[in-house]
C-alpha cells in the first residue's frame, strides 16, 4: 500500500460517497405495497371513500395519469373536466342506459370501452392488479368527487364468492386442491382411487381410455356428483367417491381435469 | 347382491376397509403435504435481509459479468489492428485485456454461482416459477460456459503459439467466437429478467408456468431493448475499466517506457468508452418507448411517478461524466504539441458544459421550505420552471454532446498542419455545420415550449439526428482533411499529470454506479410484483424502496466490485509483466522513417480512422 | 489590481461569488427589471447550481499545467510562507467556525411546516349559491360588459377596488398592498399573462364571491386569507369590480369559446 493506493482509493470512496449522499438528500420517497382491504357488507361510504382515495393517489398509481394538469395522459378526474364538471358530477351523463357506478366500475375494470375524446386506449384493467374491494372502493372515490357515493357493501361480492381456490373451504379446514396441470391434479387426487396411467390404485373404474367412455359433460357430473350414476361393475361402490370435489376444485382446474380426462381415448 | 347378504355383508366390510385405507391414503397424502409445504420465502437473510443480499450479489455479479462481456469485445477488435494493420502495440493491449478477463471470469462464474443459491434459499417459489418456465435455457446457459472456458483458455494460452499467419487469423477467429459465446449468454439471461418485467400479455396469476410457451416468454416486449442496451453498456464499462488499470499501472509506474504505454492505454480504454457512451441514450430511449408501449403504468411509474426524481441523480451523474471526459482530453492538449493553440477555447465548451449540466439537472418540482413556496408562489419556479422539462434537458444534453465532440475534434486536430488545398475552406465547413446543427438543437428545444406534447416527443428525434448526422458528416471531413497533414510533433505519451489519471477514475466509478441506478430503475419499475402482475411479491421487502436506501445498496455493491478488481488488477499484474522491452524496440525499429513524415502521419489516419490520434508509434526514448 | 485580475486563483474565486451571487439574487430580481416574474430560488436549488459551478472552475483551472501551477501558488504560499501567519492563523479560525455555524444550521429546530403541492388556479364547480341563488358558472359573461353600462360599472369599481382590495392587492394591481406581506399564501398579482389572463370572467367572479374559505381543496393546504365577498358586495358590484380589474390590467378575458378550441 503506497502513497497511489491511498490516493486511488481515496478517488474512489470519496466519488461513491458523494453520490450516495446527494441520493440521500433529496426527498426520499418510497413506493408502497396496496393496502389489501376487506369490507364486510356493512361497510360505510366513508370507509371507501377514504381507502379509494389511497388508492387513487397512492399504490393504484391512477393520479399519474388522471391528475389536473396539461397533456395528462387521460381525462382529469379530480377536478372540472373541459366544463363538464368532476367525474363524480358527469359520470351519470356518459353513456345512456350506465348510471354513474355502472359506468365507474366498468371503465375501470374493461377501461378500452369507454374511451373519452381522443384519448389513446392505455390504461390497464384495474381488475388485474387489485382486488374487487379496491377496485369498488375506488369507484366509491370517485363519485364522491362532485356526485353521491352510491357504492354499498352489497356491491362488493364477499370473501367467499370473491376468494380464490377453495376460498371459503379453506376457512372451514378443507384443503384446496393445488396446481393447475390436469395430469399433476388426476395423479394427485384421482389415482388414490382409479387406475391411471400405469399407476394409481384399483378401487373405481379406471381412468385410461375414460374419453371413450364418457363425455365431457357425463365425467363433469361423475366428479361432481359421485351419488348420481355409476360405472357397470362398480355398483358395489355406489357412494364411496367423496362427494367434495365439486368444492376443492376451481372451476379452471375442474373444466381442466373434464377437458383432460374426457381426450383420454 | 341383493338376495345374499352375508356376501353383500362381507362385500360392504370390505368396502369400508378400502375406503378407510383410501382415506388413510388421502390422510397420509395430506399429512405428508402439511409436514412440508415448501415455503413462498426463505428464513430472512441476516442483519442487511434477503432482497438486499439478492440485490447486492446479483448488482456485482452483473458489474463483472459486463467486464468479461466488454473487454473480449476490443481485445478482438485491438487484434484485428494489430492483424490486419500491422500495429504491434495493439496486439500486446489485446494480450493485456485478455489476462485481466481470465481472472475476471472465475469471480464472475463464482458470484453467479452464489446468485443462484442465494435465490434459492431466499426466494424459493419464485425461483421454481421462474425454473418451470426457463429449464430449457437455464441448462443451455450453464452449458454455455463449457464452451466459453475452453474458448477463453485457448484464447490466452494460445497467444504466442499461433502467433504467425493463418495460425495467428485462427486465434483471432477464437477470439470472435470468444464473443458469440458471450452474446449468447447475455441474450439467455436477459430473456429471464425482461420476463420478470414484461411476461406475455395472455398469461394470468392462474397460469401454470410448466404450459407457458417458452419462445413467447424468452423473446418477451422487452428482452431486444435490453439485449441493445447491454451490450452497447457491456462495451462502455469495459472501455472505462481497462482505462482505470491503466490509469493505475500509470500511477505506479517506475519507466518511462511504462508511462507511455499506460497513458496510451488509458487514452484507448478512455475513448472507447466516451465515443459508444453517446450512442447509449438512444438504445435508453428506445427500451423506455417498449416498457410505454408494453405498459403505460409501467413507464409512467420510471418517468414521472415515484422515480422521477431518480433522473434527476441520473443528470448529476452523467454530468460528472461529461465534465471528466472533457477534463481527460483538455489536460491530453498539454501533451500534443499544438495543442496549446486549443488551450484557450477549452474555458468556452467549459461554459456550455456547466450551463448544460445546469440545466439538466433544474428540478422540475423544487425542494423548497414554506417560505421558499409562499415566495415562489407554488412548488413551479415561475423563471427556472421551462428548464424543468423535457424540451430544456434534450437540448442541453445535446448540446453537450455536440461540445464533447468538438473536444475530440480539437485533439485530433493539434498536431496538424493540414496540407490540402481546401483545408481552410474545409475547417470552415466543419463550424459551419456545427453551428448550425446547434442551432438546429435550439431552435427545436425552444419551439418544443410552444407545441403539445406529442409533437415534441418529435422534436427530440430531430435534434437526436442532427447531431448524429453533424457527428458522421464532420468527422468524415476531419478525416480528408487530415490526410497527408504535416504533423506538428508525435505525441508525448506518458507526460501527463497524474490528476488526469484520477480523472479516469471518476469515470469509471461514475460510470460503475450509473450502471446500478440505472439496474434499480429497471428492476424498481416492477415495483410490489416478482413477476410483473403475475407473480406478487408477498415478502417483507415486497415495497420498492425509496433513492437513498437503493443509493446506499449501489454503493455498497461498487464498493465491493472495485475491492474485488483491485485483486483481479494486483493478481494481472503478478502474472507477467507486459513486453514492454520489445515495445520499445519495435518503435525504434520503426525509426528509420523520421517522426513527423507527411507520409506516415496520413497512412496511420487511414488505417485507424476514428482512434487516429492513438496510432502514433510509441517514443523511441 | 492587475495581479489579481489575472491570477487564475483570484479569477476563480470571483466567477464563484459572481456566479453564487446571480444564482441567489440575479435570477430573482434581474428577470424582472425586464418584467419576467421571477421568484427567489430555494436554497437546494442554490447549493445544487452553486456546486456544478465550482466544480466547473476546478475543471477550468486544473486543466491547463501552468495554470494549475499559478492557482496553487496562494494556496501554497498561505500554508507554508512565514510572512502569512495572519492569513494562516485566521483561516484556522475561521473554516471551524463555518463549519460550526454550519452544523448549526442544519440541527437547529424551525419551525417550517412539510412542503406541499399547492395549485394557484384550482378548477371551478359549474355551478355556486350566491346569496342563496344559483349561479351557474358555465358560459357566465359580464352582464354589465354593455356598451351604456361599462362606463359607470368601471367607475363603481374603481371605487369599489380602493375600498376594499387595494390594501392587499395593491395600488398596481401587483399584489403590493401594505398587508400583502403578512400573508402565505400572498395575494394574487393581478397584472401580466399568467393569473386573470389565464381566466374567465366568471372564474373571477368565483374566486371574489368565495373568497378564501370556498377554495377547493387542491386550494390547500393554507388557507387564503380572501374574504367572501358575496357577504359584503351584491352581484353587480363584483361584476363592477371584475371589469375594472380586466381594464386597468389592460388585459381581455379569457372567453368561452377560446377555451373550446384550446381542449
Amino acid at each position: 500500500m503506497g502513497a497511489v493506493d491511498l490516493k486511488v482509493g481515496g478517488v474512489v470512496f470519496g466519488t461513491i460517497l458523494v453520490f450516495t449522499l446527494v441520493a440521500n438528500a433529496i426527498p426520499q420517497v418510497q413506493s408502497d405495497v396496496p393496502e389489501l382491504i376487506a369490507f364486510g357488507a356493512e361497510v360505510t361510504a366513508e370507509e371507501l371513500v377514504a381507502a379509494g382515495e389511497g388508492l387513487f393517489e397512492g399504490a393504484g398509481g391512477c393520479i399519474a395519469c388522471h391528475a389536473e394538469s396539461a397533456g395528462a395522459r387521460g381525462p382529469n378526474l379530480v377536478t372540472d373536466y373541459q366544463g363538464e364538471g368532476t367525474i363524480g358530477q358527469r359520470c351519470g351523463d356518459r353513456i345512456p342506459g350506465l348510471d354513474c357506478k355502472e359506468y365507474l366500475y366498468q371503465s375501470l375494470t374493461l377501461p378500452v370501452d369507454h374511451l373519452v375524446d381522443d384519448y389513446p386506449p392505455i390504461m390497464p384493467a384495474l381488475d388485474r392488479t387489485m382486488n374487487p374491494q379496491q377496485v369498488w372502493a375506488v369507484v366509491a372515490f370517485l363519485q364522491s368527487l362532485g356526485g353521491e357515493v352510491t357504492v354499498t357493501g352489497a356491491d362488493i361480492p364477499t370473501e367467499d364468492a370473491a376468494g380464490d381456490a377453495g376460498g371459503g373451504l379453506a376457512a372451514a379446514g378443507i384443503p384446496g386442491v393445488a396446481g393447475s396441470d390436469p395430469v399433476e391434479i388426476v395423479n394427485q387426487e384421482c389415482a388414490l382411487c382409479h387406475l391411471f396411467a400405469g399407476g394409481g390404485i384399483e378401487l373405481g373404474p379406471p381412468l385410461d381410455g375414460l374419453g371413450a367412455r364418457m363425455t365431457a359433460d357425463e365425467i363433469r357430473i361423475s366428479i361432481l356428483e359421485p351419488g348420481a350414476g355409476v360405472s357397470e361393475g362398480y355398483e358395489e361402490l355406489l357412494g364411496a367417491m367423496p362427494a367434495t370435489f365439486g368444492d376443492r376444485f376451481t372451476a379452471t382446474q375442474l373444466e381442466s381435469v373434464v377437458s383432460y380426462l374426457s381426450g383420454l381415448e | 347382491m341383493i338376495q345374499d347378504r352375508s356376501w353383500a355383508g362381507a362385500g360392504r366390510w370390505l368396502l369400508s376397509a378400502v375406503v378407510a385405507l383410501a382415506a388413510g391414503l388421502l390422510l397420509a397424502e395430506t399429512l405428508v403435504a402439511q409436514a412440508y409445504v415448501p415455503p413462498d420465502y426463505g428464513a430472512d437473510f441476516p442483519v442487511i435481509g434477503s432482497r438486499a443480499a439478492v440485490w447486492i450479489v446479483a448488482q456485482v455479479h452483473l458489474m463483472f459479468a459486463a467486464f468479461v462481456l466488454g473487454v473480449p469485445m476490443f481485445a478482438v477488435i485491438a487484434e484485428a489492428i494489430a492483424l490486419f494493420g500491422g500495429e504491434d502495440r495493439y496486439d500486446r493491449l489485446a494480450k493485456e485485456f485478455t489476462r485481466l478477463l481470465l481472472v475476471a471470469y472465475s469471480a464472475t462464474a463464482l458470484l453467479g454461482g452464489l446468485f443462484v443459491f442465494l435465490l434459492t434459499t431466499l426466494y424459493p417459489a419464485l425461483w421454481s416459477y421462474l425454473s418451470e418456465v426457463f429449464r430449457i435455457s437455464m441448462w443451455m446457459y450453464a452449458g454455455i460456459f463449457f464452451a466459453e472456458s475452453a474458448t477463453l483458455y485457448m484464447y490466452y494460452y494460445g497467444w504466442d503459439q499461433w502467433k504467425k499467419g493463418r495460425a495467428k487469423l485462427g486465434h483471432w477467429g477464437l477470439g470472435l467466437l470468444l464473443n458469440v459465446w458471450g452474446t449468447i449468454a447475455l441474450l439467455i439471461a436477459n430473456s429471464w429478467l425482461t420476463f420478470m418485467m414484461s411476461p406475455p400479455g395472455d398469461l394470468t396469476p392462474d397460469t401454470s408456468p410448466a404450459t407457458v410457451q417458452f419462445w413467447s416468454a424468452f423473446a418477451n416486449a422487452t428482452w431486444m431493448p435490453i439485449n441493445v442496451h447491454r451490450l452497447i453498456a457491456n462495451a462502455v464499462f469495459g472501455g472505462a475499466i481497462v482505462a482505470a488499470y491503466a490509469a493505475y499501472r500509470f500511477l505506479k509506474a517506475k519507466s518511462d517506457e511504462e508511462r507511455a504505454h499506460y497513458d496510451w492505454m488509458g487514452y484507448v480504454g478512455n475513448m472507447i468508452a466516451i465515443g459508444v457512451f453517446l450512442v447509449l441514450p438512444f438504445a435508453g430511449y428506445y427500451l423506455g418507448r417498449e416498457i410505454y408501449e408494453f405498459n403505460q403504468q409501467m413507464g409512467v411509474t420510471m418517468m414521472g411517478g415515484f422515480m422521477s426524481w431518480l433522473w434527476i441523480i441520473q443528470a448529476f451523474l452523467i454530468g460528472v461524466l461529461f465534465l471528466a471526459g472533457n477534463y481527460y482530453l483538455w489536460i491530453g492538449l498539454g501533451r500534443i504539441p499544438g495543442g496549446e493553440r486549443f488551450a484557450p477555447y477549452t474555458k468556452w465548451m467549459l461554459l456550455v458544459l456547466v450551463v448544460g449540466v445546469i440545466v439538466w439537472a433544474t428540478p422540475h418540482t423544487m425542494i423548497a421550505d414554506r417560505a421558499e413556496l409562499a415566495a415562489m408562489g407554488g412548488t413551479f419556479h415561475p423563471f427556472l420552471q421551462p428548464l424543468g422539462v423535457m424540451s430544456a434537458k434534450n437540448t442541453a444534453v445535446n448540446l453537450m454532446i455536440l461540445t464533447t465532440f468538438l473536444s475530440f475534434l480539437l485533439y485530433r486536430r493539434a498536431n496538424k498542419n493540414p496540407t490540402v488545398s481546401w483545408a481552410r475552406t474545409g475547417t470552415l465547413s466543419q463550424g459551419i455545420v456545427l453551428l448550425v446543427c446547434a442551432l438546429v438543437v435550439l431552435f427545436y428545444g425552444i419551439a418544443g415550449y410552444f407545441v403539445p406534447a406529442i409533437v415534441r416527443i418529435g422534436f427530440s428525434v430531430y435534434q437526436v439526428l442532427a447531431v448524429l448526422f453533424t457527428i458522421i458528416a464532420v468527422l468524415v471531413l476531419d478525416i480528408l482533411i487530415a490526410r497527408g497533414a504535416e504533423s506538428r510533433g508525435d505525441i508525448r505519451w506518458g507526460r501527463m499529470p497524474p490528476r488526469s489519471q484520477y480523472a479516469l477514475f471518476v469515470l469509471v466509478v461514475t460510470f460503475t454506479w450509473l450502471m446500478g441506478l440505472m439496474g434499480f430503475a429497471r428492476s424498481g419499475i416492477r415495483q410490489h410484483w416478482h413477476v410483473y402482475e403475475i407473480v406478487q411479491d408477498t415478502s417483507a421487502y415486497a415495497a420498492t424502496p425509496a433513492l437513498g436506501y437503493a443509493a446506499q445498496i449501489i454503493s455498497a455493491s461498487v464498493v465491493i466490485f472495485f475491492l474485488m478488481l483491485a485483486f483481479v488488477f494486483w493478481i494481472g499484474g503478478m502474472i507477467a509483466k507486459p513486453a514492454l522491452v520489445p515495445a520499445a524496440a519495435d518503435a525504434a525499429a520503426a525509426e528509420p522513417v523520421p517522426g513527423g513524415s507527411p507520409g506516415r502521419s496520413g497512412s496511420g489516419a487511414d488505417r485507424g480512422g476514428g482512434l487516429e490520434p492513438g496510432l502514433e508509434p510509441l517514443p523511441g526514448t | 489590481m492587475g495581479r489579481y485580475t489575472k491570477h487564475p486563483f483570484w479569477q476563480s474565486l470571483a466567477v464563484v461569488v459572481v456566479s453564487y451571487a446571480l444564482i441567489r439574487w440575479g435570477i430573482a430580481y434581474l428577470p424582472g427589471l425586464v418584467g419576467i416574474t421571477s421568484a427567489p430560488v430555494p436554497a437546494s436549488v442554490v447549493l445544487q447550481y452553486t456546486a456544478i459551478v465550482l466544480v466547473g472552475v476546478l475543471v477550468w483551472v486544473s486543466d491547463n499545467e501552468e495554470r494549475w501551477t499559478r492557482f496553487k501558488e496562494p494556496i501554497h504560499a498561505a500554508l507554508v510562507e512565514p510572512d502569512k501567519k495572519v492569513v494562516r492563523m485566521s483561516m484556522m479560525a475561521v473554516v471551524p467556525l463555518l463549519v460550526a455555524f454550519a452544523t448549526f444550521n442544519n440541527v437547529r429546530p424551525t419551525i417550517s411546516a412539510p412542503a406541499s403541492l399547492r395549485s394557484i388556479h384550482p378548477a371551478p364547480p359549474t355551478q355556486i349559491t350566491f346569496r342563496g341563488e344559483t349561479i351557474v358558472l358555465e358560459g357566465l359573461e359580464n352582464p354589465l360588459r354593455e356598451p351604456d353600462l361599462e362606463e359607470a360599472a368601471f367607475e363603481l369599481g374603481k371605487e369599489l377596488y380602493y375600498q376594499n382590495c387595494m390594501p392587499c392587492h395593491g395600488d398596481y394591481l401587483n399584489a403590493g398592498g401594505h398587508y400583502a406581506p403578512g400573508f402565505n399564501p400572498t395575494p394574487l398579482e393581478l397584472r401580466g399573462s399568467s393569473t386573470i389572463a389565464q381566466l374567465t370572467e366568471s372564474f373571477v367572479f368565483w374566486r371574489i364571491a368565495k373568497g378564501g374559505p370556498g377554495l377547493p381543496r387542491e386550494g390547500g393546504p393554507w388557507n387564503s386569507a380572501m374574504p367572501v365577498w358575496e357577504d359584503f358586495l351584491t352581484a353587480d358590484e363584483i361584476w363592477a369590480v371584475t371589469l375594472f380589474l380586466y381594464d386597468q390590467a389592460g388585459i381581455a378575458p379569457r372567453t368561452w369559446e377560446e377555451e373550446g378550441i384550446e381542449e
